[in-house]
Formats: C-alpha cells, sequence, structure tokens
C-alpha cells in the first residue's frame, strides 16, 4: 500500500479481497440487466416533423408561419443574441446579468431573410409565377407591403382548409397570396428544410439551425403536448410515451413547474443560476457548516458500518 | 535528477501496485455503500462500449437496422442505469460523509465529473435525428442561449457529434480515472467516530 494509506489504516483491521473479481462480477450483473430491459424495451423513435408533413397535413398553420416570418413579425426577428443584434429580449437578471449579451451573436439569423426572402427567391427559379410575385412585392412601397401583409393575415385567419385546399376569400393581398403559396409547395415538395440550411459549407453543411427553427413554436408546440413533452408537463425528463428520459434533471424542471418562475421572461436564465449556485453549493458542501453535518444528524452511517461498530464495541 | 527516479518514488508513496490491484481491504468496507460506485464504473463501461459500436455504423444506423436499434436501447438503458448508480453512489458518500480525512478532492471531482455527463445526455439526445431532437433542441437552445452557451448550438448535429462522441467521453473517463485513481491511493475513508473531535472534515 501507499505510504500514506499505510499510515491512514494503520489498527484497522484488513479482509482479503479481490477487486478485479468482484468488478467483474457487477460488471456482468449490471450487463445483463441493461441487456435485458434494451431488449424488453427498446428505444422511442418517434420520426421528426417535417416541413412536408405539416404544409400538407396543416396548411393553414403552415402558411401562418411562413407569413410570420415574411413579415418580420416573428418572435425570432427580436429574439436578440445569439441570433439578432437589438438584445431587449435578451434574458438578464437584475438586470446587468445577462451572459447572452456577453456572449453577443455567434449565430446570426435574420428570420424574414434566411427563413422567407431567401427560399423564395429559389422558389422564383423554379416558378414563374413566383418569380413575378417576388418582384411586385420588392418594388412595392414598404406601406404598401404591410397592407398586402396584413390584408392577408386577416383572411387567413378565416381561412378553410378543404382537404389541403386552402380557401380564402377574394381580397386585397397583392403579391403575398402567390408568394405564401410559393412556400406551401416548395414544402410540400419536401425542399424546405435544405433550401433554408444552404450555407457556405455546402454540400457539407452539417448545421441544421435555420430549419429547425422554422419549425419551433406553436407547429412543434401542438405535437409536443400531444406527446407529453411540453416544458410544463416535465418534458425534457421524459422521452416521448413511457419512457423514462433525463429523469436526474428534475430538479431543474421542477423549477419550470413554479408560476414565478415560468411566468418570467428570464424563466431559463433564473432556472440556470439556481442550478449553478445548487452546484456550487454540492460541491462546497463539505466546508458548508451545517450542511456538511447532515450526514451525522440523520445518522445512515451507522447502517452503513453496522458491523463496524458491532466490532468495535466488541 | 532522475526524472524515473522521481515518479518511482512518487508512485512509492501515492499509488503502488497494491493500490491499484488490492489483495485486502479494511473491514469496514463491506456494505451496500461501496457497490454504487462500482455500478456506475459498470453502467458506464456498457455505455462507452455500446456507444463505440454505434459509431462505427455512423448515426443514421439505429433507425434502419434492427440490430442498431438494439445497441441504440443497450447505450439508453445503459445511461439510466448510469444516473441511477451515480445518484444512490452520491447519497450514499454524502451520508458517509466520506469527504473527511482530505477527501474532498474526490467529492470534487466526482462531481465534475457529473456536471460533464449532463452535457453529455444532452448532446446524445439532440443527436438522434428524431422527434425527440428536434423538440429538445428548440427547447434546449433558450437556456443555453440565456446561460452565455450559444456557442454550442443545439441546433448544429456537426458540432454535437464530435462534442458527443469525442471531448466529453474524453474529459468523463479521465475525470472518472482520476476520481478512482485518489480513491485507490488514499484508501477508503474511515467510518465516522463517534467521539466527535475528529468528526468533521
Ligand atoms: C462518473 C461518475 C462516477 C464514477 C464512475 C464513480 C466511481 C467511484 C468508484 C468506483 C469509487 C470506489 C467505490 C465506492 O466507494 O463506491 C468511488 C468512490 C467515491 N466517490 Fe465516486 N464516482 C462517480 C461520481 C461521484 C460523485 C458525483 C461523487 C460525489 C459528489 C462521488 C464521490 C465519491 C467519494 C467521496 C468516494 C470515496 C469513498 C470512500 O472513501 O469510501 N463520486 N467513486
Amino acid at each position: 500500500m501507499s505510504k500514506r494509506s499505510e499510515a491512514y489504516l494503520s489498527g484497522v483491521p484488513m479482509e482479503r479481497y479481490d477487486m478485479i473479481r468482484e468488478g467483474l462480477i457487477v460488471l456482468s450483473v449490471v450487463t445483463l440487466v441493461i441487456v435485458l430491459l434494451a431488449a424488453f424495451f427498446g428505444t422511442p423513435d418517434y420520426p421528426t416533423v417535417t416541413a412536408k408533413e405539416v404544409a400538407t397535413k396543416q396548411p393553414l398553420l403552415f402558411l401562418d408561419r411562413s407569413l410570420s416570418y415574411f413579415s418580420g413579425q416573428s418572435g425570432l426577428q427580436t429574439y436578440g443574441p445569439p441570433y439578432t443584434k437589438d438584445d431587449q429580449n435578451a434574458q438578464a437578471v437584475f438586470g446587468f446579468i445577462s451572459p447572452a449579451r456577453w456572449v453577443g451573436v455567434v449565430s446570426p439569423v435574420n428570420a424574414q431573410q434566411d427563413l422567407a426572402m431567401k427560399p423564395l427567391e429559389r422558389i422564383a427559379v423554379l416558378n414563374p409565377e413566383v418569380a413575378t410575385a417576388l418582384a411586385a412585392y420588392k418594388q412595392a412601397s414598404p406601406d404598401q407591403q404591410q397592407n398586402w401583409i396584413k390584408n392577408y393575415a386577416v383572411a387567413l385567419k378565416k381561412a378553410t382548409d378543404d382537404n389541403g385546399k386552402v380557401i380564402l376569400a377574394q381580397g386585397d393581398y397583392g403579391p403575398v397570396a402567390g408568394l405564401m403559396n410559393g412556400m406551401l409547395k416548395l414544402a410540400r415538395a419536401g425542399l424546405l428544410e435544405r433550401a433554408l440550411d444552404s450555407s457556405a459549407l455546402l454540400p457539407y453543411d452539417l448545421n441544421n439551425t435555420k430549419s429547425l427553427l422554422f419549425l419551433e413554436g406553436p407547429i412543434e408546440n401542438r405535437v409536443a403536448q400531444h406527446l407529453n413533452e411540453l416544458g410544463s408537463q416535465w418534458g425534457m425528463t421524459n422521452e416521448m410515451g413511457p419512457y423514462p428520459g433525463a429523469w436526474w434533471l428534475w430538479p431543474y424542471a421542477f423549477l419550470y413547474q413554479l408560476p414565478g418562475i415560468v411566468n418570467s421572461p428570464n424563466a431559463d436564465l433564473i432556472t440556470g443560476l439556481i442550478m449553478a449556485a445548487a452546484f456550487f453549493i454540492l460541491i462546497f458542501l463539505p466546508v458548508i457548516p451545517g450542511l456538511n453535518r447532515i450526514p451525522y444528524l440523520i445518522p445512515v452511517y451507522r447502517l452503513i458500518w453496522r458491523d463496524w461498530y458491532r466490532r468495535s464495541k466488541d | 535528477m532522475n526524472i524515473d527516479e522521481k515518479l518511482q518514488g512518487w508512485l512509492k508513496s501515492h499509488l503502488t501496485l497494491e493500490d491499484v490491484l488490492p489483495t485486502q481491504m479494511p473491514v469496514y468496507v463491506n456494505s451496500m455503500a461501496y457497490f454504487f460506485g462500482t455500478m456506475t464504473l459498470s453502467a458506464l463501461m456498457v455505455v462507452i462500449g455500446s456507444g463505440i459500436i454505434i459509431a462505427i455504423f455512423g448515426p443514421g444506423w439505429w433507425h434502419v437496422s434492427p440490430t442498431g436499434h438494439f445497441f441504440n436501447s443497450v447505450h439508453f438503458w445503459g445511461v439510466e442505469v448510469f444516473y441511477f448508480g451515480l445518484v444512490l453512489h452520491l447519497l450514499a458518500k454524502f451520508f458517509k460523509a466520506a469527504w473527511r480525512d482530505g477527501r474532498w478532492r474526490t467529492w470534487v471531482i466526482g462531481l465534475v465529473t457529473f456536471a460533464v455527463t449532463i452535457f453529455s445526455g444532452i448532446t446524445g439526445t439532440l443527436l438522434q435525428q428524431n422527434w425527440d431532437a428536434q423538440w429538445n433542441a428548440v427547447q434546449g437552445k433558450d437556456p443555453m442561449n440565456a446561460l452565455g452557451l450559444a456557442w454550442i448550438n443545439a441546433m448544429d448535429p456537426g458540432q454535437l457529434l464530435t462534442l458527443h462522441v469525442a471531448l466529453l467521453p474524453f474529459l468523463i473517463v479521465l475525470f472518472a480515472a482520476i476520481h478512482i485513481g485518489i480513491v485507490r491511493s488514499e484508501s477508503p475513508v474511515r467510518p465516522i467516530e463517534r467521539s466527535r473531535k475528529e468528526e468533521v472534515r
């Protein structure tokens, strides 16, 4: 034994032991248990939600999202860092603790340009109607553009979906209706995601930021709610269905169930800071007066070492 | 100065063969409270083993191959068992006040390992290329962004993949090795003696 162990254990009776044998036994049992769990329960593999699927099955919802990006009114447009420069929406506590602001824009996304205009320009190459509409839209005054968008948005609220065909009342939408139809067609063709993620690294791009952002929000929330995975449903601690997930994050998910926290626009920062503080308390627990006495006050140790105490009594 | 001599000297006083491959243990090491660390380590081995198999065939494999699905399930349940063991291990060490007699380092490195595994779990979830990955990516990005971790992009599988299969497992194995190395070097902490004096630290 090392010199310090020898000093530390002086006077303690020793027993014969075979660490590797014991380790191998535990490893075999643990492996067996895991293999049985895997064989019996498998893993969930629920397919992704694609733009194609949404555009086909929920065209009104799809058009609503497309319009929000196109109009520049989406939440993403003013998200703040890491996507946009304006930082009034960056989460902060006490006004000045705002790591998002400190890190800044590391993954720039201009929702209007990246999630609407760029794909529309791609469609325009293939589709002359969209090309004409896009040209007309770009030539119009900003007021005119906003007017068309407003009219279309109002009409879309009352539009109906007849087996995938969108029925919209007559109105003054200018080229906007044609452009939104273009988005719908691109998505139905299954091409939207790739049209969004194209970057200077094509065809090697491994980054899906823009296509993942496109479907977030109302569209995915519906699916998540259905599968019991919303944050308010402890979503992050379970996989879909009856599968356990990251249950060890239970204390973290718990914070999101507290109305005072979850209703705050800074909820993510607050919960994150509480978890970081909890982690530091755990790290320093051995020297925190009071907390480091708990094992003495709840003497589980007597159970753990009961043989030893019985022995030293004798 | 002879470096080899120095190292030999260090090993002799800190980590002898008897520490690495012990043939005897103090008699107080005879309860379930010592089992969970080994259980955690065993589950970690299963997780790494199944992870290597999945890595060889690539992240898309398990969605199309029943064999791949099985290994993915082993990976998933391995993680569940790993955390089950880890939480019990942490509780056992807490109730033993196993940080006593200068064992604070073991406690701290254990927790740091724990923290790294959390990021392993997150990156792994985001790599599944299925609904759970898609949903957790857009959900998870907000806390990451708010906490100033935006440079780890939850929606960039290229970055997540390299973290998940290279850097994070390397750190976990390294920290776990240091953790267990220190435990073996210092030998298991002595039982709490009821004389109050030597209890703290
Ligand atoms: C990847 C995670 C971890 C692994 C693989 C691991 C593994 C082990 C093993 C194999 C042992 C020796 C056997 C035993 O006493 O159970 C041990 C001891 C120990 N572990 Fe961990 N551990 C991990 C995380 C942690 C955490 C999170 C903590 C506490 C915060 C912790 C605290 C300790 C302490 C204090 C000891 C020394 C026990 C003694 O002196 O009797 N470990 N660990």
